[in-house]
């Protein structure tokens, strides 16, 4: 479906949730409404968009009420939705038909839009089968807030499982193959032998010469999964190192301990950006010592000397009416968030394509937080840094307790991206 | 003079070009840093800091094997430089040329015979290529060219741990160690990784080597590493040297392995050590030490070496004040915790003026507290008749519930507030206070009777005594709390069955606050059990039936732990 498509059907998913117009057959009872506020009224951010997700799920309808209180949720009161608050500890609050009406007369009048959500979406996670010593904040957030996913690895993404998925999340993934550029700095450590012995396996089972080879390999299965309609989320290194390996048509990024070969002193100049989703003219790091890709991420983490410090990053605030995909992935209850270290924090303004819209920035810096695009009948989201809630996360930190941080604004957005495709009907063309 | 000064120019120019190339290779500019120093050892191609400046700059950009031009030349130059040997084995190591390894390094050994360097670093080299049988190549000619056993031991243990060969790597690392005690610290730690399954067989290998002190201590130290200090500190006192220094260090070393373990073993091990050093240190410093082993063998619950450590110490006039103090406190403590209350008692009253008011204090409410264990209520009562602390309130609200007078114990241990104690004791008299605030019965002997025996530490008698109390009162007065509290000492003590059974029944509908409690117990109790789903159920019960209860939070908790939605803690 194209975004036009989805904006006309968007509105007529409208139109007849309207009370003045029509109401949903199956929720035509008359019963008590019940209301997901999101503002700070709300006692648990993350879990409220599980009680919506398994609504979904069991085949019920919601309606997300942009810039209502938040993002907030509104469907029909039902004892399983009550229960499902209730063990949840979500903040729910009974509406009559009264109430309602008078929140959609607020709707028609202010920033705001009432976007029906129809499917439960089906969620892939694409992770190695071993445990990283790191977290991965979209699992925990899924976990946490109680939505169900598969995991995915080379395996299943060259084998086309993507198809059976409408949204796919990558996270501390490295597609140009070279281990995070971890191999010199950690070598020795367990956790990297493994990483390094089940790549070279991967790459050999599936008949590839090197891990990059393979790596691009599975970034390009990943934009035809874009391309055909799916939905793609990334965070952290997977965002760069994705379009990089994308760009990288016939270029050899990948250092000698990867692929047996030193990189291509010239690989910047002769970088195929047509082929990447986000990003054009980033400039590649060449030593293989330094864990950094390129100039695309601003804050250069784990380069001392380049290391830039964490500030904050502001919600842009979108037309509801007129462009209701940007304004449900900024739908929080904070605008102001504190920024988070990853491997990749960050995007410079000077490597993101014209079409590359800004969801999020650090004013007056030069580099932006979340961004947002099309590509094909699909969409994608890259989000940087690797866990909001532990803004300087180490390799061998525990994970995050979300269960401390149940306002957290910054999952908020990660959960905002698995709910928005349930926004969207349609069906992925293979 | 012209010559001389041209000469000054020369130097001064070379020196520029050194810290440019240096500010290039600092700047990350590492193309430019490699030319740089090739320009420099283009006109004097011995200088070592610019061959060492040009392989640092080519590394990052993975152009190592580029320097081989400038090291042949260098060889040339300065032949007999080793620091050039070393670059040039590096070198060929980054060119996958092993045979020129080789010959480099043999080239090398010819001009330092009897030399280990040049068989090292070879190995090295090697090594940093990840060619680990080139390495053992390198060390094992090594050791014969130089014609002696302990030759690169070393090494060759390291290359073993990194294969796993952990009983090859001790037979090289006793050697290692003899040598170059240094040695030690590496060799423990590179040795304990060992799996559990060839431990002994390496101990045993240890013990093999007759009167060899050093692999006595390396046996010790493993022993301590795997968990039975006190195996390490036998197979280590009888092995310790006359001298009375290297028996310390010995000691010493041993007891820093111990100090972050805080298991009976390893405080008994402890204790032992620091005996072993006192007795051997001059007579000024053994008071201290002998005071520091009585502490250990009494965290550990040796009464006997604690008092054996103490004696004399104590009433020694000549030690000093803080040691003689402490010593005292030490040997009290002792006395309560054997029960000799009445010798406790004495001793303490000999102190009265040399320590700590607070300290004080607190030993006179650990003997109240013996007289209460001792279940001798009046004692503790008249000992206790002068102190009006609130500490002196909560013990006095204990010992008036231990005598089954309800009201007289609520009473005082509300007057004793929240601050009596630390914090573990104040919860505990909140926890009490639950328990008998329900209760309108003003006196409940047989309830005194059963608290009593779980302040005795009979927890399996005072739960069937207080199971029994509890059936004598209805939920909502006191029944369920005593049933709950019965279950939890059940659970404590291993009877799951008793406990579930004690935890339903407590988790009666108007049992007030008991019930939710006593749900999470039961949940908690399935989830140990591993009976996940039912522990769902049951939290799923309490969330819903007790909206309003203090607990929901911890049970949600729970049930996001049980489903996995957050990471276990």
């Amino acid at each position: 479906m194209k975004r036009r498509e989805f904006l006309a059907r968007t509105g007529a998913g409208l139109l007849s949730l309207s009370p003045a117009l029509s109401r949903l057959p199956e929720w035509g009872s008359g019963g008590p409404w019940l209301m997901i506020p999101m503002d700070d009224a709300q006692a648990e951010h993350l879990k409220a968009y599980g009680v919506a997700y398994r609504l979904l799920e069991r085949g019920g309808r919601a309606e997300w009420l942009l810039n209502y209180r938040n993002g907030s949720f509104l469907m029909p009161g039902d004892s399983v939705t009550e229960r499902d608050a209730a063990l949840a500890g979500v903040t729910v609050e009974p509406m009559d038909d009264g109430q309602v009406v008078q929140i959609r007369g607020q709707i028609q009048q202010e920033n705001m839009d009432a976007v029906p959500l129809e499917k439960a979406p089906k969620v892939a996670v694409y992770a190695p089968p071993n445990a990283p010593p790191w977290d991965d904040a979209v699992t925990m957030a899924l976990n946490y807030a109680g939505i169900k996913f598969e995991k995915v690895w080379d395996a299943e993404v060259l084998g086309s499982k993507l198809k059976l998925y409408d949204w796919l999340h990558l996270h501390h993934e490295d597609f140009t193959g070279q281990y995070s550029k971890f191999f010199l700095n950690y070598a020795g450590s367990s956790w990297l032998v493994d990483m390094v012995e089940r790549n070279r396996a991967m790459a050999r089972s599936l008949g590839y010469p090197s891990v990059p080879a393979e790596k691009r390999a599975v970034a390009v299965a990943i934009a035809q999964y874009v391309e055909r309609g799916g939905f793609l989320f990334a965070m952290c290194t997977a965002t760069e190192s994705l379009d990089l390996a994308l760009a990288a048509d016939g270029v050899d990024i990948a250092a000698a301990y990867a692929d047996g070969t030193p990189m291509d002193p010239d690989a910047s100049a002769r970088m195929h950006w047509n082929e990447a989703l986000a990003f054009h003219n980033a400039q590649l790091e060449l030593s293989p010592t330094v864990p950094v890709y390129s100039d695309i991420d601003g804050h250069q983490v784990n380069s001392p000397d380049r290391r830039q410090p964490l500030g904050s990053f502001t919600l842009f605030n979108f037309s509801a009416k007129i462009d209701p995909v940007a304004t449900m992935l900024v739908q929080n209850h904070r605008q102001v968030i504190p920024d988070f270290y990853g491997l990749t924090t960050s995007f410079t303004r000077k490597t993101l394509k014209p079409s590359s819209t800004i969801l999020a920035d650090e004013p007056g810096a030069p580099w932006v937080k979340y961004i947002h695009g099309e590509h094909g009948q699909g969409t994608w989201t890259f989000f940087g840094g690797h866990d909001p809630e532990d803004p300087q996360h180490q390799i061998g930190d525990p994970p995050t307790d979300l269960s401390l941080h149940p306002h957290s604004p910054g999952y908020r957005l990660i959960l905002n991206n698995v709910l928005f495709p349930a926004a969207k009907k349609k069906e992925l063309k293979t | 003079m012209v010559a001389s000064v041209m000469l000054c120019a020369a130097g001064s120019a070379q020196q520029e070009s050194m810290s440019r190339a240096f500010e290039l290779e600092r700047r990350g500019n590492y193309a430019a840093a490699a030319e740089a120093y090739r320009l420099i050892l283009a006109t004097k191609p011995g200088d070592v800091a610019a061959l060492l400046g040009l392989e640092r700059a080519l590394l990052p950009i993975s152009r190592s094997p580029q320097i081989l031009p400038q090291v042949r030349a260098a060889l040339v130059a300065s032949p007999t430089n080793p620091a050039i040997y070393g670059v040039a084995l590096r070198a060929w190591a980054a060119d996958e040329a092993p045979d020129s390894m080789r010959a480099v390094a043999l080239r090398w050994a010819r001009i330092a015979p009897g030399d280990e360097s040049p068989y090292r670093e070879w190995g090295a080299a090697a090594l940093s290529r990840r060619d680990r049988a080139g390495a053992r190549e390198a060390y094992a000619l090594g050791r014969e060219r130089l014609g002696r056993a302990d030759a690169l031991a070393g090494e060759m243990a390291q290359l073993a741990v990194a294969d796993s060969d952990f009983v090859t790597a001790l037979r090289e690392w006793l050697p290692a160690v003899r040598r170059l005690p240094g040695y030690r610290v590496t060799a423990v730690a590179t040795l304990a990784q060992a799996p559990q399954d060839i431990r002994s067989d390496l101990l045993k290998s240890l013990d093999q080597q007759d009167d060899d002190f050093t692999a006595r201590r390396l046996k010790a130290e493993l022993q301590v590493r795997w968990g039975d200090p006190l195996s390490g500190v036998k197979t280590l006192e009888p092995a310790l040297p006359a001298e009375k220094s290297k028996a310390i260090e010995a000691l010493r070393g041993l007891l820093d392995q111990l100090r972050s373990q805080r298991s009976r073993e390893a405080l008994l091990a402890q204790g032992r050590i620091l005996e072993a050093i006192a007795s051997r240190m001059p007579d000024q410093q053994g008071p201290r030490l002998r005071l520091e082993a009585a502490q250990a063998y009494s965290a550990a619950g040796d009464r006997d070496a604690a008092r054996r450590m103490l004696a004399g110490l104590a009433d020694d006039s000549s030690a000093p004040g803080s040691v003689s103090s402490g010593a005292a406190m030490t040997l009290i403590g002792v006395l309560i915790d054997e029960g000799k209350l009445d010798e406790a008692s004495r001793r303490l009253a000999g102190v009265r003026a040399g320590v700590d008011a607070e300290d004080y204090a607190d030993l006179e409410r650990r003997i109240v507290l013996g007289w209460v264990r001792a279940g001798d209520l009046a004692r503790a009562d008249s000992a206790l008749a002068g102190d009006s602390t609130v500490e002196a309130f909560a013990l006095a609200g204990k010992i008036r519930l231990y005598r089954g007078d309800i009201r007289g114990a609520i009473e005082r241990l509300k007057a004793a507030g929240p601050f009596a104690g630390d914090r573990a004791d104040a919860t505990h008299r909140t926890m009490l206070l639950a328990l008998l605030q329900p209760i309108e019965t003003d006196s409940l002997p047989e309830l005194g009777h059963a608290m009593l025996l779980l302040e005795q530490g009979d927890s399996t008698r005072a739960t069937s005594e207080l199971e029994k109390v509890a059936a004598g009162l209805p939920p909502e007065k006191g029944g369920a709390e005593l049933r709950l509290l019965a279950g939890r000492l059940a659970a404590a003590t291993g009877k799951s069955e008793d406990a579930e059974r004690l935890f339903r029944a407590a988790a009666v509908k108007d049992a007030g606050a008991a019930a939710p409690a006593a749900e999470l117990a039961l949940a908690q109790l399935l989830l140990a059990r591993g009976r996940q789903n039912e522990a769902v159920a049951q939290l799923e019960h309490l969330i819903l039936t007790y909206p309003e209860s203090a607990l929901v939070p911890q049970a949600r908790r729970a049930l996001d732990q049980a489903r996995g939605a957050v990471p276990k803690t």
